[in-house]
């Protein structure tokens, strides 16, 4: 169980990395937006769910899940308000040159 | 076990820094918004896993469940003022 | 403003006794999950709260339980979970890539869904994959901005719209 947590964790820190790399490396806003919802969906899921195998059964286990499912719910709509935001004020999505 | 808690709470202060680079340096407002978001959720993540660490989970995650939800009010807020006011 | 149908004071809708049983069932299972402790005092006192949480907004909306659409969402999470895990490796892989291969563009998406809630459930799975974002949703129309060619595949082909249109085919349209 304990070696489960430290591989569910260490694969999470793994999608933080690339976020964060993402999140500095990418072009505009609209794309960045991919890389902050690519650490929101997998790399918290991945290390909550290390903390909850650590605990065991237990209520803080539940407490945890309840944690998950409220990011599940509150992550899409942040990044979907951020981005309509970005676009209603008329920004324009960075676009590939020609070559 | 200790320490490689030690060393995930390490790493994850370090992710931070890289979005407040993002937060401090974005083009954009809409940049600055998108770095506080991603902020949010390490500061969710930083505080279960540091209560891993102390081993009182059950204390840090009430924590973080009140964090989660300001963080919901906050960013729809930022978001809606920004909509109506358009690009600065 | 003058609305004779709902003066003040005076509920839009009579409170319907299983909704009401049913919204304070589900409260005060939330207040167990949090506040974790199982003495008297504790109980009867999340008991009390949620049912008059329960009663001070029960007149709000025309809410029927549809305990069959609940358990068909509860079994379409899997599958999107599968599809999330797919496009993340594919993001981060165009991420770590050297040269940065994105391409990224503004999709229109047409869907002929017909239901409030599958729109939004439309768009939030939309959102929840990385590589797509919704930008815009107006009735029937969705602007997705994708990250590159693949990812915009995962649109296009409208596999996550054939599944939410499989699950919500018994609901009337209220679009």
């Amino acid at each position: 169980m304990e070696v489960m947590s430290i591989i569910c964790i260490l694969a999470g820190l793994f999608f933080l990395i690339v976020a964060a790399i993402g999140v500095i490396r990418l072009p505009d806003v609209f794309s960045r937006s991919h890389a902050v919802s690519l650490t929101d969906s997998l790399g918290a899921f991945l290390v909550l769910v290390g903390v909850a195998l650590h605990e065991g059964l237990s209520p803080s286990m539940l407490k945890i899940i309840a944690v998950l499912a409220l990011l599940y719910i509150q992550n899409p709509v942040i990044a979907h308000a951020t981005v309509r935001a970005a676009l209603r004020a008329g920004l324009k999505p960075w676009k590939k040159e020609a070559s | 076990m200790k320490i490689f808690l030690l060393c995930v709470l390490v790493l994850l202060a370090l992710l931070i820094g890289a979005y407040l680079y993002r937060v401090l340096q974005g083009p954009t407002i809409f940049d600055r918004v998108l770095g506080l978001n991603g902020i949010s959720t390490k500061a969710i993540l930083l505080l279960i896993v540091i209560g891993m660490y102390f081993e009182r989970v059950e204390m840090f995650v009430d924590i973080s469940t009140g964090y989660a939800l300001l963080n919901l009010v906050g960013a729809l807020a930022v978001a809606k003022f920004l909509e109506q006011r358009g690009l600065p | 403003m003058t609305n004779d149908s709902f003066p003040s004071g005076v509920r839009s809708r009579p409170i319907s006794s299983q909704f009401l049983i049913l919204k304070t069932t589900a409260l005060f299972v939330l207040w167990i999950l949090l506040s974790a402790s199982f003495d008297w005092i504790h109980l009867g006192l999340g008991l009390v709260l949620s049912f008059t949480v329960a009663w001070v907004n029960s007149g709000h909306s025309p809410f029927v339980p549809k305990f069959r659409l609940w358990g068909n969402i509860l079994f379409y999470l899997p599958w999107l979970f599968v599809k999330i895990v797919q496009s993340s490796l594919h993001v981060s892989k165009l991420i770590l890539h050297p040269s940065l291969p994105i391409d990224p563009r503004l999709i229109n998406v047409e869907t002929n869904l017909g239901h409030h809630g599958a729109v939004v459930l439309l768009g939030n799975s939309i959102t929840l994959t990385p590589g797509t974002i919704t930008a815009e949703v107006d009735r029937n129309t969705l602007i997705v901005h994708a990250l590159d060619e693949v990812s915009e595949q995962d649109v296009t082909s409208k596999s996550i719209e054939s599944k939410i249109a499989a699950m919500f085919k018994d609901e009337e349209p209220d679009l």
